[in-house]
């Protein structure tokens, strides 16, 4: 031992009389980290309650329930997180997969009571003192659990789908449908949105097992045109995707596409279920576009004869005479209905209720009528000129070339409107070689037509000019026609709806052209109804009144689609059908029992 | 952080030279240079012992700053990582092992001959990996896990979710709402839109 051993614990002795350097009791706080994980905070108005927290919880700490004052809408199921914590193990799981980026955690930890039972709150919407904490743990930049991203959809490139009708989007691979597949959180968010409420994760979910004929049979549960809706549906389930606050939706659409496209038409009776026996009654159906052709394929599910009849030469309605081939192959619109027919549904072509048979011989031949007959009137621009030659609806272009016959549209086309219809005309005309513009009285921002479809018509070459209100038809000097429009300011509504177009007066401008194509809407003819009949119903608007069974005042008839509902798509036609489809089972088994038999 | 590493003491050709020599005499490969004062290497199990301490004895690197695992459990293996550091140069240097995670095959030779503190190491992977290493000091003592007798936890089989739900019961008094059914019954309630 040295003698620096012996002395050094002397040396002690001179800080005797120094500061202390330890902390004094009590203490006052030891504040967590800057990125501690303490104690949950949720922004609960942005949050969805999609539960995406609750699946992944390892400890199941975390409940979704339903909070006072927060309506459950589309897009948010209402309900938020509660979390236990007596169960947390503050790995921040939860943290790190919210895709609306709303849930985080504070680096408050301290929390003392005697009660157990209060250690569970709902984060963000029960009063704590960390509420506003802006310190604590946050999803770091670039760390992502969920892939924002969608897989890009191969499709042809606008210099080369002009030139054709062929088929734009060419649909996902089996590797390409899996990995989009794998970004869906299976919250079932979009299941409230989509009129036919589809089970979509569940068909999601069978793409990454690659079962596909599971697939296919969620999928007809709720939808009999899936080859169809897998092109055009108007998706609003996309729109609430919880993915969409991450980044982009899931590509819902085109993933039951993938099921239905991997499965031949041949092999769906060994997958999905067969019709029942008839059950001695039937039913008639008017119209075969989606909303009579999903009536049918449910009717006949559960043993009603079927019979559809039909006006056009082939069955599908809108989606074969509305919906141009590049969108929408014919050979999917016959995958789909070709399925429904094999059941034993007799689909009449050629037969127009009103005309060929009348409405008042199928109602008294049959246990109940159906009718979806679509809107099939175009609106008349209400202008000088309308009827000069070379003046041509939307519809009648469409319908045209479904047919075969080239449209007598010249060099040179103005369609008038905004909707899917007048993007339809635009891309059609544009692939016989025309000009085209398309005017449209609102802005951009207000089209009602598929952003993806004004997104696409831009792209081929489609001219797009907003706020222009037409005036007046003349016949041209170097072209057919020569139109005559003006400028539009955008003016408040004053009754609380969109701005609404104002024509600034003095302004006018002229196109000239060879066809002009109103394609501002269209309503219903319902000539074909017999008065008497069409006296026990009743009309709102142009619309058939119908209960939530699609029933009218008339309680042997039933009516759906674009007639009955304000969405008009095909989706929410598919829904009418299998809505009436039920209606009509529980009408003729509760309340006309004994009928005919 | 970026200070440190500004101040390596080595270039990447310098680090390309150490490469060059392992790879003659051990066949070490795959140089990953991460960042200019961190970089890995591959070897295999045979040859891990070997490259690890030429690396002490040979190269400076004379810490062992940590010995970790990841399971791939995709390609039926774990991935040892043996981080080294060299003072001098102020260069990281990690050295990945490839071995089988399943059956006798799930072990690796002990390198606390050659720092002590691996031993500690070594108890924490046998314990959560349940990586073997024979001749490893208290191996088998218990080490974070008191009284553990379920698959080794950080294998990624083991299920935490079902080991939770298993082992804590759930307090009384809470309830869970269906999202799906939730939406339903709010917004779309009527028999006729049931499928």
């Amino acid at each position: 031992m040295s003698l620096k051993d012996l002395v050094t614990p002397f040396s002690v002795w001179k800080r005797a009389l120094e500061k202390p350097y330890t902390n004094r009791k009590p203490l006052d706080s030891r504040p967590g980290a800057d990125r501690y994980r303490g104690f949950h905070i949720n922004d609960v108005d942005k949050c969805i309650g999609c539960g995406t927290c609750e699946s992944i919880c390892q400890n199941e700490a975390i409940d979704l329930v339903p909070v006072e004052g927060r309506k459950t809408k589309h897009g948010d199921s209402g309900l938020r997180p509660k979390v236990d914590y007596g169960r947390c193990c503050w790995c921040a799981l939860c943290v790190d997969i919210c895709p609306t980026g709303s849930l985080g955690m504070s680096n408050e930890y301290v929390w003392v009571d005697s009660d157990p039972e209060v250690f569970r709150y709902v984060p963000g919407h029960d009063e704590k003192p960390w509420n506003a904490c802006e310190k604590g743990y946050r999803r770091a930049e670039g760390y992502d659990l969920l892939e924002p991203k969608r897989v890009e959809m191969p499709m042809l490139d606008f210099s080369e789908s002009q030139k054709s009708f062929v088929e734009m989007v060419q649909g996902y691979s089996k590797e390409q449908a899996m990995e989009e597949a794998d970004r869906c959180i299976e919250c079932g968010i979009c299941i409230a949105t989509c009129p036919a409420h589809m089970d979509v994760p569940a068909y999601i979910d069978a793409i990454r097992r690659d079962d596909l004929a599971d697939g296919l049979r969620t999928v007809y549960e709720a939808n009999p045109l899936p080859a169809s809706c897998g092109r055009v549906c108007s998706h609003a389930c996309e729109h609430v995707c919880a993915m969409k606050h991450k980044g982009e939706a899931i590509s819902i659409r085109w993933l039951k596409r993938y099921i239905v496209d991997q499965i031949y038409a041949n092999d769906y009776q060994q997958f999905l279920d067969a019709a029942a026996p008839e059950n001695g009654r039937s039913v008639a159906i008017v119209g075969s576009g989606p909303g009579g052709l999903a009536a049918a394929y449910y009717l006949r599910l559960i043993g009603y004869a079927v019979t559809v009849y039909d006006a056009n030469e082939a069955a599908g309605g809108m989606l074969r005479y509305g919906i141009p081939e590049y969108r929408l192959p014919y050979d999917q619109v016959d995958k789909d209905i070709e399925y429904i027919r094999s059941l034993g549904v007799t689909i009449n072509q050629n037969v127009r209720i009103g005309a060929d048979v009348s409405f008042q011989e199928i109602y008294d031949g049959n246990d109940a009528v159906f009718f979806s007959t679509g809107l099939s009137d175009p609106y008349a621009l209400e202008i000088p000129g309308e009827d000069l030659r070379g003046v041509i609806p939307g519809l009648t272009i469409l319908d045209e070339v479904t047919k075969g016959q080239k449209p007598d549209i010249g060099d040179s086309v103005v369609v008038v409107g905004g909707g899917n219809v007048a993007m339809d005309a635009a891309r059609t005309s544009r692939r016989y070689g025309a000009e085209v513009t398309i005017l449209y009285r609102r802005r951009e921002v207000d089209m009602p037509a598929d952003e993806e479809e004004i997104h696409e018509s831009q792209g081929e070459g489609v001219t797009l000019i907003t706020q222009a209100i037409p005036i007046r038809i003349e016949k041209g000097e170097t072209r057919r026609l020569k139109l005559i429009w003006g400028k539009a300011e955008m003016v408040p509504d004053d009754r609380g709806g969109r701005p609404r177009p104002r024509l600034i007066e003095g302004s006018e401008e002229v196109i000239e052209c060879d066809t002009i194509v109103p394609a501002i809407g269209q309503q219903a003819d319902y000539k074909f109804l017999p008065e008497e009949i069409a006296g026990r119903l009743e009309f709102a608007k142009g619309m058939v009144t119908v209960n939530e069974f699609k029933q009218t005042g008339d309680t042997k008839i039933f009516a759906g689609g674009d007639i009955a509902n304000r969405k008009r798509d095909a989706i929410s036609a598919i829904a009418n059908g299998h809505s009436a489809a039920k209606g009509i089972d529980i009408y003729l088994t509760n309340f006309a029992a004994g009928g005919r038999a | 952080m970026s200070d440190q590493h500004t101040q390596t003491q080595i270039s990447s050709a310098e680090v390309h030279e150490v490469f060059a020599d392992l790879h003659t005499r051990y066949g070490v490969r795959g140089l990953e240079e991460k960042r200019a004062d961190q970089a890995f290497v591959r070897t295999d199990r045979d040859e891990a012992v070997a490259v690890l301490t030429h690396l002490r004895d040979r190269h400076g690197y004379t810490h062992l700053a940590f010995l970790t695992a990841v399971d791939q459990i995709e390609e039926g293996r774990f991935e040892l990582l043996y981080m080294l550091h060299n003072y001098e140069l102020r260069h990281d240097l990690g050295v990945i092992v490839e071995i089988p995670r399943e059956g006798d095959g799930c072990s690796m030779d002990t390198i606390h001959r050659m720092w002590p503190a691996a031993a500690t190491y070594q108890r924490e992977l046998r314990e959560m990996f349940g990586i073997d290493f024979p001749g490893s000091p208290r191996l088998h003592e218990d080490f974070a896990l008191e009284g553990w007798h379920d698959l080794p936890p950080m294998r990624k089989e083991f299920d935490t979710r079902e080991y939770s739900e298993r082992t804590y019961y759930a307090r009384p008094g809470r309830t869970k709402t269906d999202t799906r059914q939730h939406m339903k019954d709010t917004i779309y309630p009527s028999e006729a839109e049931t499928w």
